[in-house]
């Protein structure tokens, strides 16, 4: 036989208690004893049931709160989650626009790069009284090397470029004429050189966006010469400078495959 | 010589046609009135017939192609006439007469063992300027007994004019769904390609081998096809999906096409040594690149992005570093630019783009400036000839899409193909007389 729980106990207890007192009642009290004896045993069933009653309204309510609870806290992931996306969609949009502005700068600093080129070269030389030729500009110096490497004289290009180096070496455009001394010298066959100069452009101008080319090219090179480990550092280095470039997802690709 | 001194004079005789410019009837002695050659002058040409006379169509062949060179004036003068202006052996030209008859040069092509000699008199100099002898195949007709003619004539224009002329080239494109190939000058078009959907052929540099991109169950991917054999194969770097406009590099080595990568279409890279592996060239960050083109030297591609939101021209190093913007962005601007083709002197990109419809443009790359080169119709997809200076693109202007050759100095045009839905053409580089018709004849059903 399973044992009694205590809970299922107490009540009818309480019922057998009043019945022996009716039963002694019988014998020894009245008859209004009696009706006492049975109001009091209809109020403490009353009771009972009132008790119940209020556990269930009780345990009702508190499902109730946990409903209302579950609601709350989903109403509150739905519009996390709705926020996510907008934060995320906006955060998009604004990469797309910068994406743009940057397409947009780029564009617009090669054209003022020729319009100031073209304005340097209007410029009248200062009245020297010799017969000194008008020193060019940077960005005449500039101009000229693109130009010379575009019809694929190199070492104009070269001589164009050191030029600015040398007369102008806090210039803006002081970055992208060593750049582009790699570039005539990569031109040209001879890697050991441009790999001089591009590794001059990461270590002299460390801020410049032409130091994360510079030295991705300096790995691509080292990797087609099979130096494999130099050409795995320098991915990494490109990686870890320069996590946001073009040149950081593509070394990621190049590490991948040399693995 | 030729080109300094343009004397034109008065003379009708013979004239049947030709651009001979008349003036000056009533010449005082010791006064010349003449022409003085300048820039955008095109000295005259005059072919003598070729004997015997079967000989003749070599000399059609030869008139026409430098005349579809642009760079000079072929003065067209009856066989018959001419004939009693040719000298006997020994002999020299009466070039007093030439000059007046507005010729610059005298082209002259006689028979030898196993070919014909060519002749170029300067009229000015009264002199022969360069002379020649070229083989023939004996099968007149074939192929490559075009070729070699179409080559003697390149070779000519270039000792008139300083600049070899485009003529042993031809043209890849897309007709229906298969790949075709036609000469420069519109004969022997041949079918290379049957019963797959292939698109954006495109030329190795060597003349010998193709790439296009074929439709099959595992979406477009890039095959080669060797023309000398007929033999192809499928390049194992393009997976299954999207694998399109493919280019070879002008050293022959690599071939780049687009692919579907990273939710959007990335142009790739692959050694022509290894084709089983392919590395990412753009980074387009979910945006689609494709159209690929190299600049001559091999180190620069142009290609078509829209990483800023609208398609526009590009370019970088073909390592993929060194991206710029080419074409003018405007913001919020609806423009469209596409398929690039930078041209084999280095100095100039064609591209189509929007301007009531699709025109073909061309963009110096020393100042960016650009210049509209059609305006007529839909014209699509440029692609350089060898010489740099003429372009074959799809028009709609003749109310069906056709290939038209449009030079791009003078933007004088001619339609190359007559056949409808001819598109996506691709010139060849000049080509060396190995081709054999039979040999490409489309004789290899899937």
């Amino acid at each position: 036989m399973p044992p009694t729980r205590l809970t299922e106990i107490a009540p009818r207890r309480n019922v057998a208690l009043v019945a022996l007192s009716l039963v002694l009642a019988g014998c020894m009290a009245t008859k209004s004893d009696v009706t006492v004896l049975q109001q009091d045993i209809m109020l403490v069933r009353a009771e009972a049931a009132q008790s119940d009653s209020a556990r269930r309204s009780e345990i009702q309510r508190v499902i109730r709160s946990m409903q209302s609870l579950t609601d709350s806290v989903s109403a509150i992931a739905t519009r996390l989650t709705r926020l996510r996306a907008d934060v995320q969609g906006r955060f998009s949009a604004i990469e797309e626009d910068t994406r743009r502005l940057q397409e947009l700068a780029g564009q617009s600093q090669s054209r003022m790069q020729e319009l100031r080129a073209a304005v340097e070269s209007r410029v009248p030389a200062p009245a020297s009284g010799g017969t000194t030729a008008p020193v060019p500009g940077p960005n005449q110096l500039y101009q000229l090397g693109r130009d010379q490497l575009l019809r694929g004289s190199t070492a104009a290009a070269r001589t164009a470029f050191e030029d600015l180096l040398a007369r102008y070496p806090e210039s803006d455009l002081a970055a992208d004429a060593q750049f582009y001394i790699g570039e005539t010298h990569a031109a040209e066959g001879n890697a050991e050189a441009a790999d001089q100069a591009y590794a001059r452009v990461a270590s002299a101008y460390p801020r410049s966006p032409r130091a994360a080319t510079a030295t991705y090219k300096r790995a691509v090179a080292a990797e087609g010469a099979r130096r494999t480990r130099e050409a795995r550092q320098l991915y990494n280095e490109v990686i870890s400078k320069f996590p946001r470039s073009d040149e950081a997802a593509l070394a990621r690709d190049r590490l991948r495959d040399l693995q | 010589m030729i080109a300094r001194a343009l004397g034109v004079g008065a003379l009708s005789l013979l004239f049947l046609g030709g651009a001979v410019a008349a003036s000056a009837q009533d010449t005082p002695r010791g006064v010349r009135i003449g022409l003085s050659y300048g820039a955008g002058v095109k000295p005259g040409v005059i072919v003598m017939p070729v004997e015997p006379l079967p000989g003749d169509s070599i000399r059609t062949i030869v008139q026409r192609d430098l005349d579809y060179g642009d760079r000079v004036t072929v003065i067209a003068l009856d066989s018959a006439a001419l004939r009693g202006l040719t000298p006997a052996a020994g002999r020299r030209f009466n070039y007093p007469l030439f000059s007046r008859l507005g010729a610059a040069a005298i082209v002259r092509i006689t028979p030898v063992a196993g070919g014909y000699r060519a002749e170029v008199h300067d009229v000015v100099a009264r002199k022969v300027l360069r002379s020649d002898a070229f083989a023939l195949p004996s099968t007149r007709g074939s192929g490559d007994w075009r070729m070699e003619v179409h080559g003697m004539a390149d070779e000519i224009e270039r000792w008139i004019t300083g600049v070899r002329g485009m003529s042993r080239s031809r043209v890849l494109f897309v007709r229906g769904s298969d790949v075709w190939v036609v000469d420069s000058d519109g004969a022997n078009q041949r079918q290379l390609t049957r019963g797959a959907l292939t698109m954006s052929p495109a030329w190795h540099p060597n003349g010998k081998l193709i790439a296009y991109s074929r439709y099959g169950a595992a979406g477009t991917r890039i095959e080669l096809h060797d023309l000398e054999t007929g033999a192809r194969r499928v390049v194992r770097a393009t997976p299954e999906g999207l694998n399109i406009t493919p280019a070879f590099s002008p050293d022959g080595q690599q071939l780049v096409w687009a692919t579907n990568r990273e939710g959007g279409t990335e142009i790739v890279s692959a050694s022509l040594a290894n084709l089983a592996s392919a590395r990412r060239v753009t980074v387009g960050r979910g945006t689609d690149n494709t159209s690929p083109s190299f600049s001559p030297d091999g180190r620069r591609i142009a290609f078509m992005s829209g990483r800023a939101g609208q398609p526009e021209v590009y370019i970088s190093d073909s390592d993929g570093t060194n991206v710029q913007l080419l074409t003018e962005f405007t913001l919020g601007g609806t423009s469209y630019r596409a398929s690039p083709a930078w041209s084999p002197d280095g100095r100039l990109i064609a591209y189509q783009a929007t301007a009531g419809g699709f025109q073909i443009m061309v963009l110096n790359l020393r100042d960016r400036a650009v210049k509209q080169l059609t305006s007529e119709g839909v014209n699509e997809d440029p692609s350089w000839a060898p010489d740099g200076r003429h372009l074959v693109f799809t028009s709609s202007r003749s109310g069906v899409k056709q290939l038209w050759i449009i030079d791009s100095e003078s933007g004088r045009l001619r339609q190359l193909t007559h056949a409808a839905g001819a598109r996506l053409a691709d010139w060849s580089p000049y080509l060396a007389p190995t081709l054999s018709n039979d040999q490409n004849a489309a004789n290899t059903p899937d």
